[in-house]
Parts: structure tokens; sequence; C-alpha cells
């Protein structure tokens, strides 16, 4: 089946996770379409960080179908919990791993490689492109970042919202289909969120297709086509900004907004 | 109590025979250091490995050889070991033997426990671009995991050389053996024995200098901060 | 050639292993017990301020580190009585030897406890106006205590290890004994093997052990 520009990304259907006896994911369903930035927010434990680590498999599906990029991963082999269950092979999983960028909260960058080295690992190793195209294009990339001054520091001497910038710019060196970011402001100081968010804006204007898990009404607010709130393991509300968190329907969605105080838009 | 006479002279004159021990005990440290960078990857290896077949041996061996003092496994491999392979064994093989499977086991751990340091975040940030395993522990696991490993394996070195003075006891010729039978023959141990223990701490010494150097630089460079 | 087991002949033998294991026991303990004033005294004297008290210990320590345990049971043998015209049994050497090795070792951990223990913790006391004794006893020492206990539970296994080496010097510890049985016996395979195992089972046993307080250290922290 060939993609048509018109096919989600990324398709979701009827995702469950188990870890033991805790049902973390309970049947969630989603669509994220070419150039559309997706905001999923919800409360601590409602399971978003495991949702968006099973859609680069960094935890494997308890049932549920993935498509990425008109790909269904894996293989059927029978039904749990009403979802198909799919085998997974870490070879095929490997793959499409290229195509999915995933930047993280704890940032992850390689302390023993300087910003550009981190943002040239994928492009060297796993494109395996020579080393001047490799380091041309991670200059590239850093430079969209707004980093390329520090091309040669090692993480250490970055500061947070840098060190997140240049994790940004080596997810997007690998030119993926869709970029996932697992709520990546939240480990920053203050001053240091809006540089990233800022990244961030740049590259949805640019077309990226995404998927974030924030905190951050404001950037879900002004940047985000369609916002998903995620309770205890289910979609309970999802459609545009305006709807979720300017008018909720569900009071669950209500209760959880109330929390927040900073609310600019 | 009359006050003894230091004679070093008469000691000193016999500095071929300390020097023929240090040979000795530099020899032996050498092979054993060597032994367990091999076989401390391999069985660390082993150990880290999900594989029931692999991990569980080498978990026995490990637990083996670090509860049981060095001590006994030098003496059992010298003693029992030849009864039960029928074979003669030298004690410089024995000692091998023993110190250096002691030293084995210790370096595994030291290699798990560098590689289990390395936080997740790596091994997923290194996922998440595509790498497959051997790419991952060959460009971000290892490089970070030996640096990490460094301090230990110098510590280690340093107790290998300490243990080397245990083979005195089954006729091997290091330093603490060629004291001994230097005492045995002109008999003035005050001053051989005291020049057998400065001989050893001038050895080591820089060892342990080497070893606190390298805890202090590595520990710079590496932090990432948050 | 098939070496044929007998294991009958240790069992024979079992009072000489128990007297040895005994023998192992008394030095053991005792080291530990003068090892820890030796080792409690020498780091007192290293964190002096005073460079009279803190280099000798420091130097003190580094040597007692950095030599093996053999050679400083062989010098307090051998070498010490000639010094001080005193002759000295195996065992007060070997107790000697090793109160003093451990003495080194446990001085490091204790100050590295101390030293461990955030400055944060020291401006906090005083800026509550707390003497120094204040300090230590309600503060810094509650909590540098606790650090300690793992290495030093670690650095008394090595001491228990440690009690080998003084079979070297004729004490009847445990090794010793089974080596004399052995060579007199002409079974060294059996006994040997069975001391090794006996060995492996007191000392996993004693690491067991020491895991379990670590983790419940951590878990109480925590």
């Amino acid at each position: 089946m060939t993609p048509d520009a018109a096919d989600p990304i990324l398709s979701v259907t009827a995702l469950h996770k188990h870890f033991g006896d805790l049902h973390v994911l309970r049947g969630v369903d989603l669509e994220v379409r070419r150039g559309e930035t997706v905001c999923l927010i919800g409360s601590s434990g409602s399971g978003k960080s495991t949702f968006l680590r099973c859609i680069n498999f960094m935890e494997y599906p308890s049932a549920g179908r993935i498509v990425i990029a008109g790909k269904e991963v894996g293989q059927p082999t029978g039904t749990r919990d009403g979802a198909p269950v799919y085998r997974y092979r870490e070879r095929e999983l490997t793959r499409i791993r290229t195509s999915v960028g995933m930047v993280f909260q704890q940032f992850n960058l390689f302390p023993h490689k300087t910003a550009l080295e981190n943002v040239m690992e994928g492009l060297l190793i796993v494109r395996r492109l020579p080393r001047a195209e490799a380091e041309e294009r991670a200059r590239a990339d850093l430079k969209k970042v707004g980093l390329i001054d520090k091309a040669d520091q090692y993480p250490s001497r970055l500061s947070g919202g840098q060190q997140q910038r240049v994790a940004i710019a080596r997810a997007l060196a690998m030119e993926p289909a869709i970029m996932l970011f697992d709520e990546v402001t939240s480990s920053l100081d203050p001053e240091l969120v809006g540089e990233v968010l800022r990244a961030m804006r740049d590259l949805a204007h640019e077309g990226m297709t995404m998927l974030v898990v924030t905190h951050e009404l404001g950037f879900a607010y002004h940047v985000a086509k369609k916002v998903l709130f995620l309770h205890e393991g289910v979609i309970h509300e999802q459609g545009t900004p305006d709807e979720v968190l300017k008018n909720p329907r569900q009071e669950r969605t209500k209760a959880f907004l109330t929390g927040f105080t900073d609310f600019y838009f | 109590m009359s006050v003894h006479e230091w004679k070093f002279g008469v000691v000193l004159e016999y500095w071929r025979n300390f020097a023929r021990g240090l040979l000795g005990t530099f020899e032996l440290a050498a092979i054993i250091v060597l032994a367990a960078l091999v076989g401390g990857v391999l069985v660390g290896a082993a150990r880290y490995s999900k594989l029931r077949l692999l991990n569980w041996p080498a978990t026995a061996f490990i637990e083996l050889f670090r509860n049981t003092p060095v001590f006994v496994q030098i003496v059992w491999f010298y003693f029992a070991f030849p009864v039960i392979i029928g074979k003669q064994m030298h004690g410089f093989y024995a000692a091998l033997l023993g110190i250096g499977l002691n030293m084995i086991a210790y370096s595994a751990e030291i290699f798990r426990g560098g590689i289990q340091s390395i936080e997740r975040g790596q091994w997923e940030a290194a996922k998440s671009i595509g790498m497959g395993y051997a790419a991952m522990m060959r460009r971000i696991i290892l490089p970070q995991a030996i640096r990490r490993m460094v301090p230990a394996f110098a510590n280690r070195l340093i107790e290998a050389v300490k243990a080397t003075s245990l083979a005195s006891t089954i006729a091997v010729s290091e330093l603490l053996f060629e004291g001994e039978q230097l005492a045995n023959s002109i008999y003035r141990p005050l001053e051989i024995y005291t020049v057998v223990a400065m001989l050893y701490f001038l050895a080591i010494y820089p060892l342990a200098l080497l070893s606190y150097w390298l805890e202090r630089r590595l520990a710079i460079d590496e932090r990432v901060k948050l | 050639m098939k070496y044929e087991w007998d294991f009958g002949f240790v069992l024979k033998f079992q009072d000489v292993l128990w007297q040895g294991f005994l023998g192992t026991l008394k030095i053991g303990v005792l080291a530990l017990a003068f090892g820890s004033l030796v080792g409690l005294f020498l780091a007192l004297m290293r964190m002096s301020r005073r460079r009279a008290l803190s280099l000798p210990a420091t130097g003190l320590i580094e040597f007692l580190r950095m030599t093996p345990l053999m050679i400083q049971l062989f010098w307090i043998y051998f070498a010490l009585p000639i010094l001080i015209g005193l002759k000295l049994d195996a065992f007060a050497a070997a107790v000697i030897a090793l109160s003093v090795q451990s003495g080194a070792f446990f001085a490091e951990v204790f100050r590295g406890g101390v030293q461990s223990i955030d400055r944060s913790q020291w401006e906090g006391g005083k800026a509550l106006g707390m003497t120094m004794p204040q300090l230590m006893r309600r503060i810094i020492l509650p909590q540098a205590i606790r650090r300690m206990i793992p290495p030093f539970m670690e650095r008394s296994f090595e001491l228990m290890k440690g009690t080998t080496q003084a079979a070297t010097i004729a004490y009847g510890e445990l090794l010793y004994q089974s080596m004399v049985l052995s060579s007199r016996l002409y079974r060294p395979v059996e006994i040997l093997t069975c001391v090794a195992l006996l060995y492996l089972v007191m000392l996993t046993m004693a690491s067991l052990a020491i895991r379990y307080v670590e983790h419940r250290l951590e878990a109480a922290r925590s």
C-alpha cells in the first residue's frame, strides 16, 4: 500500500499497555497527520510518557495497532483486551526508529561527544554517511536550533536549555517522519524553557509532524493543531486547542485544567 | 634490653636477592593483570547476559572466588588440585591460578558494574536514533563504562600485587620469598623485612597515586549538568 | 586417572577443624575490635588540623594500606621482637598485624564517612549556635555513622578473609589446621575442599547479611 499524502503519518488504534498487573494504557486511539502538531496532556501517571515510548517501541505495546508512515509495525498474532496483539522483531524496530525522532525529558546527550558529534552520530553510524557529509548536515541542524557556535562544546558545558536544543537537533538530523517530545521542558529551569519551546515552534512552522507530551499549555494552545487529554490510560477529550483548553466539555478535563495557574493565551 | 644495632649494610650487600624477588613479583602481577582484563571481560559479559546458560555459571564462579579467601584458593590449587588431575603443579602456576581466578572474579564484577552504571537514558537515546546493539555498545556504552571502571581496576591491580606475597608460602620466587630465604641464611630479619616492606611500598605507591589521579580526572570530565 | 573422593575422613577430624574455626574467630574478633580503635585513633589524627599529627597519620595509613598483610605479619612476628626485645607468639603477632592493617583501612572509612557530610550540615548547626561537640553528636555523627556502615562491613569481611594468612606463622586458625591435617593424612583434596567450602558458606552468609543491611540502610534513607 503506497503512502498517500492524505494518510496520517502516525495511526494508533486501541493501544494497550500492561506493566505486570498495572493496566496503564487502556485502549488509546490517535492519529497525527503530516505537518500537524498534536499535544498530549494529562496528569502524572495518566500514561502519557508510556504512550509515547510505545510509539518508538522503547516499550512494547501489550496490544494495539501502530501504523507509521503507512507501514503497520509488527506481525499480528492474536487478540487481547479486544485489540490485536503484535509480535515485534528488534531488527524491524531498529529500522522504524530511524523514522521516529525522540527528544527525552533528561536530554540523554552522549557526554563523551561534542554537540556536533552528538548530532552527527546517527548520520555517521546509522545512515552510514561519509564524515564530511554527516558533518555538513549536522552543522545545518545545529544552526536551525541556534547553537552552531557551540558545536565543539561538550554537553557538560552547556546549559539545560542548550542541551535540550542539541537533543532536538540530534533527532532532527535523522530526518524522521515524525518527532516525539516527552515533557522536554519539565527538567529545565524556568528561564530556559522559552528557548526550547521557541525551537519547537519553529520546527512546527516548518512543517514537521510532531507529537508532544507537555505541561506547557501555552505552547499547546498556540502551536498545536489538536490537543488530547489522557486520563487513567484513555483519551477523555480531544479537539482543537480552543475546544479542549478553553471550553472543555468533560468534568475531568476541567478539573485538570484548573490546577494550572499560569496559562497565558 | 639492649638497643639493637641496625646493620643495613650487610643486608644491602644482597641486593641481587631483592631484585630477583621484585622481578618475580612483577612477573606474577603482570600475568595476573592481563588474565584479569581478558577473563574479567568475558566473565563480566556472561554475568551481564540475559541467557541463563551464561549468567548462572558466571555468577557461581564470581561468588565462589569472592567469598573464599585468596590464600585458601592458592593452597587448594597447590595441594589439592595436583592430586585430582594427577599431575605435579609448580608453585608459580598454583599462584597464577589462585590469584588469577580471584582477580578475574573481581574484575568481572567491575566490568558488569561499569556497564550497569550507565544510565538507561543513554541506551534509549542511542536506540532512538536507530542504533543496533553492537553500535550502541561500541560507540556509546563502552566508552563511558570503561572510564568508570578504570579506578576500580587500578585498585584491583594494587590488591593483586599485594596478593603475590602469598605465593611465598608455596616457594615461588617473589619478593617476600626471597626475603624469607635470605633471613634464613644470614639471619637479620629486622633489616631484611624492613627492606622488603619498603620495597613493596615503593612498588605499590605509584600505582595508588595513578589511581587517585585517574579517579579525579575521570570524575571531572564526565559530569553532565542538568 | 579418576580420583577417588572420600569425605569420611573429614568427619572423623571435625574436632581439629572446629578448633581451627575457633582460632579464626578469636583473632578475627579481636582484630576487629582493636582495629576499630586503631582506625578511630588514626582517623582523628589524620583529620586534625595540626600537621604534626595529620602528616604522620597519613603516612602510616598509606604505608599500611599499600603493603601486603603478609610482610606486616612477618615483620611483627620476626622483626619487631628484635626491636623491642619481647618475644611475640603467633597469636599476638597475628592479632597485632590484622588490627594494624585493618585499622588503616578503617581509618579511611571513618574519615570518608565524616568528610562526606555536606558542608551545609555543619553550617546549619553552627547557625543555630551549636558548639562543636553538640554539632558532632547530634548532626554529623549520626549521619556519618550511617554512611560508614557498609564500607566498614566490607572491610571487616576482608579482615575475616585475612585471618587465613596467620597460618603462615603457624597460628592454629582454620586453614592452618586443615593444612596440618591434610599433610598428616595425605588427603589434601577432601580436607582442603571441605575447608574451602566451609569458608564459602560462612562468607557467603556474611555477604548476604551485609547486602541486606545495605539494602535496609538505602531504603531508610529514602
